[in-house]
């Protein structure tokens, strides 16, 4: 049973879909988008810097008070601000779907931008003839089908019947295409790929993994150790006996194969991973507060 | 003439793999049953699933695709079959790659079917599951989840059947969901690091104590997701084949179940955990467990060929 259609909030945010005002409204963010591009193109080279840090440092204000702004709590919907600090919270609480989904679509937005970036190498390759003209070929040949044969089932799934294509006895002849080009090819050869790295870690495992220090060894002998512990008939069967030789010794118990990888793991791994990323924090934050604040001073000279 | 030594470190690449290749293969043509004891982390992620309310409401990011199905599309199946039995709707959504919410519903797509032949009822999209797209900024769709979850998904569609797409919130799925504290489940699929991203923005609610976060993780991700598992701020986790295989068994054998004598998987964590013996539990951590179990045999015995070599090599050249 369906539910009843709820009414959607519109607003200066929210035009109905396909209305005379949305379309409006994109052509006038298109036309104005594409003016601000070409408009940047123009200014004085020692005039970016000023703009991309003023842009850099609004996008960042909004995140950075959005998490340390004190915040109302247990606040209900209908609930109005109690004072100002509360009437700011409630606002960077309110603006935050619309700063969401701008910061999805210009992200979105980089996916294009890849696109552009593989037909200009690719395209170029093929207009000058180059030896791999025929790689290039091949890939915008395949991207153009994928995409075709994408949208194709895509719009075919907007109208009534777009649950029913869920079920390929329901499938037509774009649908097959789709998932040929789809799960035949793209995901099979994605699969093929990722499956190689087997054979170079193998071969790296072999040449590499030498005890030639007291530092190799005591990498070599955890690793081992927690190698092993994945094989389950190998510490299944460890595991059993050093129980059965235990007979309840909580101490011979240490010996099980699984309590040793386990201890590895909690005690040097997680700990190490933990330094790590702690560090990794903390650089990630001192770069962000330089970009933020607009002193990094690589990048953006032309 | 190059000593035993030299030959022992300097095996061609071309056997190597030939080996590689025999050792992975053999064992996907016949049913090993590798016995197993499953790990504390996936006890905790299966127990978590079975202890969620019939028919609640559980967000699932699917962040995996084709490369890592491996591992990932047994979790993703084994975790969905424990769902679909709890009755949970679940909402689907990917954040890492575009191609993750296709590969998703490919999956689902390819459950029904089985289902469709065992004579089981379909798990039935807009009723108890919907796809809310693709998010190309993880952090910021995270921090939309966390802070607006409305705002989230505002203007994401789904198809009811027989009908044309209708906003996602109309759905049995969302329907009444106003923010994210009152999803009892958040679980997440993954083979890059938007499980990160998720524990660094998603706190469960003062109140509710929800969402709790469950992880299914691939093999490379264990350590890293283990330090959020052993400072509990996820309830468990699958990790890699070896996770896949260990929820195929309690799927099987459950938890101190039937009772804590007879059991095949005992633990003082929990009272009984249920399980639900049936030959559809044996998934794709089955059938690729003796093919890992092979090859980590190999890469041992490998690493051991390579330091006796060399320590041949030294002897010899002391002599």
């Amino acid at each position: 049973m369906l539910l009843a259609q709820v009414a959607v909030e519109r607003g200066f945010w929210s035009e109905a879909p396909n209305s005379p005002a949305l379309w409006t409204k994109l052509s006038i963010c298109l036309i104005i988008g594409l003016a601000v591009m070409v408009g940047l193109m123009f200014v004085p080279v020692r005039a970016r810097r000023p703009i991309i840090g003023m842009c850099t440092f609004i996008a960042g204000l909004y995140w950075v008070l959005l998490y340390v702004w004190p915040k109302p709590i247990d606040r209900q919907p209908d609930e109005a601000p109690l004072n100002a600090v509360e009437g700011v919270a409630i606002w960077l609480e309110e603006s935050n779907k619309f700063v969401v989904s701008f910061t999805q679509i210009l992200t979105a937005l980089l996916l294009g931008l890849g696109i552009f970036s593989l037909l200009t190498i690719h395209l170029g390759k093929i207009r000058r003839r180059h030896p791999d003209a025929l790689f290039s070929g091949v890939l915008l040949a395949s991207m153009l089908l994928m995409i075709t044969f994408g949208y194709w089932d895509y719009n075919q799934r907007q109208g009534e019947a777009g649950a029913l294509l869920d079920n390929p006895a329901n499938w037509t002849f774009v649908q097959y295409s789709r998932d040929f080009l789809f799960q035949g090819f793209l995901q099979e050869m994605d699969a093929a790929m990722f499956s190689i790295i087997a054979f170079y870690i193998l071969s790296a495992a072999y040449r590499a993994f030498r005890l030639r220090s007291v530092e190799a060894t005591i990498l070599l002998a955890a690793a081992l150790l927690v190698l092993v512990s994945l094989m389950g008939a190998v510490s299944s069967a460890w595991d059993t006996q050093v129980r059965a030789i235990a007979n309840g010794n909580p101490f011979v118990l240490n010996f099980q194969l699984s309590e040793i990888s386990m201890w590895i793991r909690n005690t040097f791994q997680t700990s190490s991973i933990r330094g790590i990323q702690f560090g990794v924090g903390i650089g990630a934050l001192a770069m962000g507060l330089r970009i933020w604040l607009g002193l990094e001073r690589t990048g953006g000279q032309d | 003439m190059p000593g035993l030594g030299a030959k022992l470190q300097a095996m061609p690449k071309q056997i190597i793999y030939l080996v590689l290749i025999t050792v992975t293969t053999i064992p996907l043509f016949f049913d090993v049953a590798v016995p197993n004891e499953p790990l504390e982390a996936t006890q905790d992620y299966y127990a978590t699933l079975e202890q969620l309310p019939e028919g609640s409401r559980v967000l699932m990011a699917s962040d995996w695709t084709g490369s890592t199905r491996g591992e990932s599309k047994g979790a993703f199946r084994s975790t969905l079959n424990i769902l679909i039995r709890r009755k949970a709707k679940i909402a689907f959504y990917s954040t890492a790659d575009p191609q993750a919410p296709r590969v998703a519903q490919d999956a689902i797509n390819e459950l029904n079917a089985e289902r469709r032949r065992a004579n089981l009822p379909e798990f039935k999209r807009w009723e108890d599951w919907i796809s809310l797209g693709y998010f190309p900024d993880s952090e910021a769709a995270n921090n939309g989840i966390a802070n607006d979850l409305q705002g989230a998904f505002s203007g994401r569609k789904d198809f009811p059947p027989g009908a044309p797409p209708r906003d996602v919130f109309q759905s049995p799925v969302l329907e009444g969901i106003t923010k994210v504290g009152q999803i009892p489940l958040l679980l997440i699929v993954t083979a890059s690091k938007t499980s990160n991203f998720t524990v660094e923005r998603i706190k469960p609610d003062r109140k509710t104590g929800y969402p709790k976060l469950l992880f299914a993780v691939t093999g490379v991700m264990v350590p890293e997701t283990q330090v959020f598992y052993q400072s509990k701020q996820i309830a468990g986790y699958c990790g890699g084949l070896k996770g896949v295989y260990d929820l195929e068994q309690l799927m099987e054998n459950g938890i101190n179940f039937p009772s804590k004598k007879e059991a095949v998987v005992k633990s003082d964590k929990y009272d009984v955990v249920p399980g639900y013996p049936s030959p559809s539990n044996k998934g794709q951590g089955t059938r690729y467990y003796p093919t890992l179990h092979f090859a980590l045999a190999l890469m041992i015995l490998l690493v051991i060929v390579g330091n006796i070599g060399m320590a041949l090599s030294k002897r010899e050249a002391r002599s």
